[in-house]
């Protein structure tokens, strides 16, 4: 299956931006969300009852869409750790000041977990399978490996995406990543998986995708055996971009992969817990760009929680396996 | 490929196990009663979350409602199975609420005492909640996922779970979904004028809204393979299934029950038969006036004159949100055990515009081989599954 | 009564989050859903809330409610009519 549609909002300059991967730079602290304007993608009155998650999502779906001018997916699947958070504390708060015996319910109306997705139905006038997520850090890998699912069943382009916003996961990230100073930030990114191969060149497969919790100190064996179902050799992977707990990941991936250059991902898209999918437009980017590095198989490894692993193996067509050609 | 469905386990305002469901659902007792705390009528589980932390030696106090009730669930379900290096075994779950009944209690004490810890806002994280589950009966390092679709959520993690088999990614795998009461909920549903101030009254014509309830259920599902390691008797197969969008209203179903139309359709697609073999539907059913008439012209849509006997349990259970799918299948599993079809407390008058009675008693008599359950939820998110009697 | 619409107005900007919208582009007599202001089913509920809150007007059940909240003019005479003593 391939990727044929990739749009990011992050806090770089990533949104519509093709060929941004190459000149992408460490991330500033702080750093703010880029929000494009709104207005080209989402008519005012939609936009009126949208929070910056809603506006990322929608924007980036309606931009991937039209790149590959698909007009109705087969699916729509939403990775989303903290959902519709906004909404929630929104609500919240109406509970907590309410004056009257009355409390307007449109927060309460957003605040379910799959308001996102539920929109971008609603939005589309899209029937279709309709999924949301919310597995925290293994959040995207899970729709994503769904999405595999939509189009093993015969499905011909399924839109998959995950979105986060920021002020959710600080309190939920520094506590559980054990460390204050987790830089983070959110985004969006959204993508259309494809049975066929579009246009585009060099076509980009997504080979698989594995998502494994509660995996105790050592993801070695996980990551090795994803690697040989898929008939690979860690020699055989060009790129590796990881997140994970300093120095941990990080050793354990060096004493596995000796060649590939090994990544730290987050420099550029700070933390948040569906930033794999921000990983995947970036590898998506790279081997699409202008000037494409010679990199066969990437593999995305997300070990952001120390306990989950999230694993993505995307390769460009042309690329046989441990060889460019 | 089949799905077989080998173990059950189920926590609600009617029981705490299997067994006390199948006894109220017989004699047709409900568990909503008048909450006097909440001022309204509720489906409550007796047990504390203390009484429920110390059952399952839990620590701390960082534990989710829907966690607890879940593990109470999962555990009867799970019960003499054990990790299997040779299985791949999954756990999928689903929920609404996850932390959230904790992350309120804080955030609301906050606002009073602004130097309050924030720290257990933390736990409002529903993949958290699922970890609990699978780290305390040991299933750990594979598949472990939730999904949240409000009130369809159960339903949907049923339906992934029978995917991931299919897909051959997983040998077996412990589905459904847990719940708890939650103020912001009862909050919303009164707000969105749909909170019936009575016991709920499912298709009756003066039907005024839900009641809410809480609880949790799950199911093992198991392919061939596993079966043969496990040893397991089977109960019935999880034959079809199938998701659709609405795409009408975030809350509101449409008047033609497009959603539920094309769900229960494809279920029944998927499993291969006609709609004229389904021996009983257990409906959504929430008792609100759009759910319930949306849901008829769906049935009408699907089973034309010829409606099957067809029922709601939530004038049992209260409506439990992402429980309700896992809860209703439990239900299902049931009925096919028992052969009988499950009552809709509450019914007098038949909807003017329909005329549909829905079954009243638990009723024996002619096999059950086909059982429909439909869940929908916010965003327009509609799901149906199909049990099958195995012979 | 205009000082009343102009009150309602403002509320309902403020209350609906209509961006883009200014008290002069609500026409009276002009229906407030669909084909006019284009407001939805959620919005009613917002109305609803706008009624009770403010003018201490309850309604309570939503299909009532669909003709007092048809426009401006109708809103505005139902709370004249209506005001609690």
């Amino acid at each position: 299956m391939y990727i044929t549609a990739a749009s990011t909002i992050s806090h770089q300059p990533t949104f519509r931006n093709k060929g941004f991967a190459a000149g992408l730079t460490v991330l500033a602290r702080p750093s703010a969300l880029l929000h494009p304007d709104y207005k080209s993608f989402i008519p005012a009155m939609n936009r009126r009852r949208m929070s910056d998650v809603l506006a990322m999502a929608m924007a980036c779906s309606v931009d991937c869409l039209e790149q590959c001018g698909v007009a109705q997916p087969d699916a729509i699947l939403v990775g989303t750790s903290m959902g519709s958070n906004f909404f929630t504390k929104t609500f919240l708060d109406k509970i907590a000041n309410a004056s009257g015996p009355m409390i307007s319910p449109t927060a309460f109306i957003l605040s379910t977990h799959n308001t996102i997705a539920g929109q971008i139905s609603l939005f589309l006038e899209n029937p279709n399978y309709n999924m949301t997520h919310t597995q925290n850090s293994l959040s995207f890998e899970q729709a994503l490996l769904d999405g595999m699912f939509c189009l093993q069943n015969g499905d011909h382009h399924v839109l998959v995406g995950a979105a986060d916003e920021s002020e959710d996961v600080l309190y939920n990230l520094n506590a559980r990543l054990k460390t204050m100073d987790a830089h983070a930030t959110c985004g969006a990114s959204f993508f259309v998986l494809s049975a066929e191969k579009s246009a585009a060149s060099p076509p980009v497969r997504l080979v698989d995708v594995g998502s494994f919790g509660l995996i105790g100190d050592d993801l070695s064996p996980y990551v090795l055996e994803f690697l040989q179902v898929n008939q690979l050799t860690p020699d055989q992977i060009d790129l590796v971009l990881y997140a994970g707990t300093k120095p941990a990941t990080e050793n354990a991936l060096r004493r596995m992969f000796a060649g590939p250059v090994l990544l730290d991902y987050q420099v550029f898209s700070g933390v948040y817990y569906t930033n794999p999918a921000f990983a995947l437009h970036y590898a998506v980017d790279l081997l699409t760009g202008e000037r494409p590095p010679p990199v066969g198989n990437i593999l995305i490894c997300n070990n952001l929680i120390p306990e989950n692993l999230g694993l993505l193996l995307i390769d460009t067509e042309n690329a046989r396996h441990g060889t460019l050609d | 490929m089949k799905i077989y469905v080998t173990g059950i386990g189920v926590v609600s305002a009617i029981g705490s196990n299997v067994d006390e469901h199948r006894y109220a659902l017989e004699a047709g007792r409900t568990g909503i009663r008048f909450s006097e705390s909440h001022n309204l009528m509720l489906g409550e589980v007796p047990q504390s979350d203390e009484a429920l932390a110390k059952r399952f030696e839990l620590s701390g106090d960082d534990h989710s409602r829907t966690a607890l009730l879940g593990l109470a669930a999962a555990s009867e379900c799970w019960a003499g199975n054990k990790p299997d290096g040779q299985l791949r075994t999954g756990l999928i779950s689903a929920t609404s609420v996850g932390g959230l009944d904790r992350m309120e209690r804080y955030y609301l004490q906050a606002k009073q005492n602004p130097s309050l810890d924030i720290h257990p806002l933390m736990i409002h994280d529903n993949g958290r909640t699922t970890e609990t589950i699978a780290r305390a009966l040991g299933i750990t390092g594979s598949y472990i996922g939730t999904v949240s679709t409000a009130c369809s959520s159960g339903a949907n993690a049923i339906m992934l779970g029978a995917r991931q088999i299919e897909s051959g990614r997983l040998d077996r795998v412990l589905v459904g979904g847990s719940d708890p009461i939650a103020l912001f909920n009862i909050k919303g549903f009164s707000s969105l004028m749909i909170y019936d101030p009575d016991i709920c009254k499912p298709f009756d014509d003066a039907r005024k809204g839900l009641n809410l309830g809480e609880g949790a259920a799950f199911l093992l599902l198991e392919n061939e393979r596993s079966l043969s390691q496990t040893g397991n008797t089977p109960l019935c197969l999880l034959a079809g299934w199938a998701n659709a969008t609405d795409a009408y209203h975030q809350t509101a179903s449409s008047p033609e029950g497009r959603g539920a139309t094309l769900t229960m359709r494809g279920a029944l697609a998927k499993a291969g038969i006609s709609p004229e073999v389904v021996s009983y539907v257990n409906a959504h059913g929430t008792g609100t006036d759009n759910n319930d008439l949306s849901e008829s012209a769906a049935l009408k849509n699907v089973f034309g004159a010829a409606i099957p006997p067809f029922s709601s349990t939530k004038g049992f259970t209260g409506h439990t949100l992402a429980a309700a799918g896992a809860i209703e299948a439990v239900f299902c599993v049931l009925s096919i055990l028992s052969d009988a079809t499950l009552p809709n407390l509450n019914f007098k008058t038949a909807m003017k515009e329909t005329g549909f009675v829905p079954e009243t008693a638990f009723r024996k008599g002619s096999q059950i081989e086909n059982v429909l359950s439909n869940s929908f939820g916010f965003g327009g998110n509609c799901t149906s599954l199909l049990f099958q009697k195995l012979h | 009564m205009d000082a009343l619409k102009e009150e309602l107005k403002k509320h309902i900007i403020e209350e609906l989050n209509l961006q883009d919208v200014t008290p002069d582009d609500i026409i009276d007599d002009a229906p407030l859903f669909g084909e006019g202001l284009g407001l939805d089913s959620i919005d009613a509920l917002e109305l609803i809330v706008i009624m009770e809150n403010y003018y201490g007007i309850p309604i309570t059940d939503a299909s009532v409610g669909k003709e007092i909240l048809y426009s401006i003019d109708t809103m505005a005479a139902y709370i004249v009519n209506n005001k609690p003593a």
